[in-house]
Formats: structure tokens, sequence, C-alpha cells
């Protein structure tokens, strides 16, 4: 009996970037790509600038998700009508890892689960994911958080290394038909790239084996009792309150909404722009009053919000274990040590929490 | 992919939930100083009739050149046609807000938040405790029971200011003095002119008039709005008086900037105030951090 599946098809490595050629050729192509010594996420016009095998970009792809300055509405002061003029286009986001494809879930549940903003819908909607697999630095910790691999995520394809081929996952209808548009760059799943595949799995397993990684069950409750825990002083103690963290986040969604009136007075645009908890004028209300009037307060606010506020609100942990936060500190200051010092002696006797962390967390 | 995810996408677009609609600002009255009470009627009367809400709830405002702000609804719902919002002027947006004129024109979108649990409460008594500018939603809350007044058994009102000079709505308030289907009981923090003596049924705090209060606590719901330093020390009074803990409602506010769940600002604790809030049980306020 052929041995045959419809779910996935095989990309050889050479045809890779006639892969991306065609992707670009039916709507703009955002890849990463080199800048300087980090990389970034770019509308490309010359595939040779994709870089494949990078670890993070500096912001996550969210930014052409929802742009982190917008115009919402342009207004007139003389009969107040509210009129924009935003347009989503279609486009395709090539090579986006595990991580930032949960992130993409954990926006979707924010923006779309209430009061759903048709804005990110629209834009949603016209979205192609293509994502790819990823060996982890010293920054990442996504197995903790269940992130490590695509599944439960919403993406269209997805690509994984097996060797000299690329495993091709296909994730929706929208993937499929990108398959059907480039099918002579493709060929048939055999058995052996079946194997092949299954075994990356482990592989990346086996590189978290001697890195350190938190423990991430029973975490909310964990913040909830160490609320008060010497830890957080201890930790923001070296926090600048710059609000990087929040920015190269991927499920970090807050804004900040001004109206700016023109020269003349008579329209005004309402602006939004990405705003960050570790501001001070974040908890700033009528009055005077500051809701979270120290560094403290604000940096444990945001370890709050990822493993407490994201489980209620969305059922899902609000980290997924990119590492980006850590890496990008000015200060140093690394998500996972943080938890692991709350956990304390838990931890120690723990052992390594690698071997007792499941893959697929689900709340 | 999981069910719930694919769901999310494959939806119609929705109306924008951002969009203001246009409101003319029918009546200014002064009420203290600071405090304006603003009267406003869509424009689109369609809209007008059909625009309803529940007690507690808020808007969110757009004043002109200045920016959105979330304001409190006063007016009750079972009034159609117009609502009104108390304002005190506080920061750069109401300053711009108290220069308005009746005839001008502003864009309101909502109401929002979940609002006082009304049908719950039906069937029982009501206790209602106002300090300062709290009794701008509160008296939404009022109005509503007043007007569908066989639903409810017993209803008391506390209602606490600085001084006479401060006391929002004061013949409104006087006249429901005199009724006799709502109990009402005022107190100043400083009895001096005549006016404070003639005025406040005590000289101290809201917590001194909760043991005034002759109801069943058990078949009681409590409605408390005010400065966020008084839930503390109402919540601990109400308890020690009998009062359960899940019947216990506090308004609670914070700068909404979208008022549907997507800024983020209005976060306590692990809640959005502007969508699991601002009414949330006393319950809350001890398991939520920086609640007050």
């Amino acid at each position: 009996m052929d041995f045959h599946i419809e779910r996935a098809k095989v990309l050889p490595k050479s045809n890779l970037w006639s892969f991306l050629e065609g992707l670009k050729n039916i709507a703009p192509l955002i890849a990463p790509v080199k800048r300087g010594n980090k990389s970034v996420f770019s509308e490309v016009s010359d595939i040779s600038d994709v870089t494949i095998n990078y670890t993070r970009t500096i912001l996550p792809p969210k930014k052409f998700l929802v742009p982190y300055r917008r115009v919402r509405f342009t207004y007139s002061t003389e009969d107040l009508s509210f009129s924009s003029n935003f347009r989503a286009r279609e486009q395709i986001i090539f090579g986006v890892h595990s991580c930032d494809l949960h992130g993409i879930s954990i926006l979707d549940s924010i923006y779309l689960k209430e009061n759903p903003d048709p804005r990110y819908l629209e834009v949603r909607k016209k979205t192609v994911l293509i994502g790819i697999s990823c060996m982890p630095d010293d920054y990442c910790f996504c197995l903790s958080t269940g992130t490590a691999f695509p599944d439960g995520a919403n993406w269209d394809l997805f690509l994984t290394d097996i060797g000299a081929d690329y495993f091709v996952s296909i994730g929706s209808p929208k993937g499929d038909e990108l398959i059907i548009e480039l099918k002579e760059l493709f060929r048939d799943i055999e058995r052996e790239d079946l194997e092949l595949y299954k075994r990356s799995t482990r592989k990346k397993k086996e590189a978290f084996r001697d890195k350190k990684l938190p423990d991430l069950e029973r975490i909310s409750q964990l913040i909830e009792l160490e609320y008060e825990s010497p830890v957080w002083d201890e930790e923001a103690r070296r926090c600048l309150s710059c609000g990087t963290c929040t920015n190269v986040c991927p499920t970090c969604f807050c804004y900040t909404s001004v109206d700016v009136p023109d020269f003349e007075g008579k329209t005004v645009k309402r602006v939004e722009f990405t705003t960050s908890c570790q501001y001070p004028y974040y908890s700033l209300v009528a009055g005077g009053h500051y809701f979270k009037p120290t560094r403290t307060a604000r940096f444990r606010h945001r370890y709050y919000h990822k493993l407490v506020g994201y489980p209620y609100q969305i059922e899902k942990l609000g980290c997924v274990g990119c590492g980006r936060c850590s890496a990008e500190c000015p200060a140093k200051i690394s998500m996972v040590e943080t938890l692991i010092k709350l956990r304390g002696t838990d931890e120690k006797e723990s052992g390594k929490a690698a071997e007792q962390t499941s893959t697929g967390r689900s709340l | 992919m999981k069910k719930s995810l694919e769901k999310l996408l494959n939806k119609p677009l929705p109306v924008d939930p951002f969009k203001p609609q246009r409101a003319v600002i029918t009546d200014v009255e002064d009420l203290a100083p600071d405090h304006k009470k603003f009267t406003f009627a869509f424009l689109d009367e369609s809209l007008a009739k059909v625009w309803d809400y529940i007690p507690g709830q808020f808007v969110m405002l757009t004043v002109p050149k200045a920016g959105e702000i979330p304001i409190s609804i006063c007016s009750s719902p079972t009034r159609k046609g117009f609502f009104e919002l108390t304002v005190r002027k506080v920061g750069r947006k109401t300053k711009v807000l108290h220069r308005l004129k009746p005839g001008n024109v502003v864009a309101v979108r909502g109401p929002y938040g979940n609002g006082f649990p009304v049908g719950i409460m039906e069937g029982h008594n009501v206790l209602i405790i106002a300090g300062g500018l709290g009794m701008a939603p509160l008296r939404s809350l009022v109005w509503y029971i007043l007007d569908r007044r066989n639903r409810f058994k017993e209803v008391y009102l506390l209602y606490g200011t600085r001084n006479y000079e401060f006391v929002l709505y004061k013949e409104e308030l006087r006249r429901l003095k005199e009724r006799e289907d709502i109990k009402c009981l005022f107190c100043l923090d400083r009895v001096e002119t005549p006016e404070d003596r003639e005025w406040a049924d005590i000289e101290g705090l809201l917590t001194e008039l909760i043991p005034e209060v002759k109801l069943e606590p058990s078949e009681t719901y409590v409605a408390v709005c005010g400065p966020p330093v008084a839930y503390k020390f109402i919540g601990k009074e109400l308890l020690k008086n009998g009062y359960p803990e899940s019947q216990i409602f506090v308004s609670l506010e914070r700068k909404m900037e979208c008022g549907i769940g997507k800024c983020g600002h209005c976060q306590i604790g692990y809640k959005f105030a502007c969508v699991d809030g601002p009414i949330f049980p006393l319950w809350d306020t001890k398991n939520l951090p920086e609640m007050l």
C-alpha cells in the first residue's frame, strides 16, 4: 500500500528560494532580514536578503498586525464626523518561529474574543503566516511555556528543518492554496520524511537539556502567593523603567490614545501608540493618583499580568518564552532568573525543570 | 489549530466599536464648585430612543480637540431620550468640557462596563452608600429603583460629603428625603454653617451611619461608590454589621482609554475595570492587588 499524507508536503531546501520568490509574487512578503548583527522582520524586495537561520528578531511580527503607532480616526471639529482611511492589505509573513506564532494566537484572543476589533480582524484575515522551525539559544525558554512547537496556534504553513528538506505542515485552507499555486516546488511525503520530522521534535527538546528553564507549573498561584516577596524589590532595583521588555514582547498590547489637533484646530487625529506598564504615567488617573507608584509595583505588574492576568482573561499564559525581554533588557534582567528566584527552594528540590515540564501546556 | 482560535477568524467584520456617535449638550447645571451636570441627547433620534444601559455603566465621551474620557452615567435608563453625566473639573480634558455650553456637540460611545447587578438585586432590600462624587453613578441606581419601586423591598440611601457646599443634586435629594419609599441618611465631614446643620443627619463619616440602617443584612444588597480610601472602612463596617461579602458591590475607577478591554490601562490585578468592572464584589477587593 502506498504511503500518502495530504496534510503535509516536502520542500527540498534547494527550492526554498524559488518558494520565497513565488510567495513574493503572490503578495508583499515580510521575512526576517539582517540588520547589523541582529535580525528584524521587514518587507523584502530582494529575497537574497532573507535570513533563514536567525534566532530572534528585535521586534516580534506583531508590528505588521497592529502597528506601534496608528491613526484610529480623523475627525473634524466643526461637525464631529469621524472618518478613517484604514485599509488592510494582503501580506505574507514568512519565517515566524513557533513562539511568535503562539504570540499571534494570544493577540487573536485578545483582539477578537470579546468586543472584536474589526481592523485587527481584517488585517488578520489578509495575512498568511508561514512558520519555520528553530533551535534555542540561551535566552529561549519556550519549552517551559509550552510554545516550542506550533501545535495549537493559528498559522497557515509551517516548515520544519529535516536535514536536506523542509517538512511543510499545512494548517489552513489558505496555506493549502499556496501549496497548490506553487505545487511544482513540492514533493509528496515519504515514510522516511515523517520519521525525520518526528525526530526533529526530540532534537529541539534535547537542545534545552543544559539550559536553565523555569518551572511554570501552578505559576499563577505562585505569583499571587508571592506577591509580597522581597524578590520583586531585589530585581526591580536594577530596572530602569525603560519599557523595552514590553515593547519587544510578542503578546503585549497596551496602548495610549491621544487626540492631536492640527494647527488650525479644524481636524483632529486620534492617534494610538504602544505604551508600557513600566512607565509611571501608565497607572495615573484624574486627580493625580498613581495606582502603581513604585518601580517595584510596575515591575511586578508585568509578571502578574503575563502569568495571572492572561490565564484569567484568555485562558493561556501571556508569555511564550521567546526570550526577547531578557535578551534586550539594558539592565540584564532575566524573566527566567526572576521566576527561578521566586520559586526559591521549591525549584532546587524539583531538580531540572526541563525534565518535569511537559509540552503543549493548556490551562 | 484550536476550535476556539478557528472560530475567532471565521467571523464577518463587526461594527467598529471605537466609532462614537454625535450627541448635543441640551443642558448644563452647576452642582457644586467644579462639579457640573451635563444633559445630552443623541443627534440620531432613532438611536436616542433605543439607547439603553445599566446603572453603574460608563460612556467614553469625546471632548472635541481634547480627547476621550470615561464618565459614569448619572441618569437612569428608565427615562429615555436623554442621558446625564456629572463631571468634576480635575484635569485637562474635563477643564475643556466645563467650558462647553448647551448646543455644543460632543461624541459618545458606550455604554461600557458591567453595571450594578440590578437583576439579582430585585426582590431584596437595597442599601446604597455614596461618598462625594460617588453619588453620580448611584443616582442612576436610585432612580432605576424608584421607577420600578415594586420590584424591590426596603431601600436606604446613605450619602456623605465634605460640607453642604459639595452636596450634589441638592434639591433632588431634599425631595427624596421627604418620600416614604426610600430612607435617606446624610452626613457631612464638618458641620459649620446653618445650611450644614439643616442638611446633615450627623456630623461624621459614612461608617457611622451604617449601624443606623434597619435592614435584615442577609436580605440586602449593598452598592458602594466613593473615594477608594473609604472602601476599606466601609467594607469593614458592613461586614461587622453582618452584610454578606458576596452581596456588597463597589464601583472602582481607572483610566479607561478604550472601554472594551484592549488598551490595558484599567487593569486591576487580573481583571479589567472596563469589561470585568467597574462594579466589583467586595470579595475582589481582597484578592486583586492594588485594588484600592
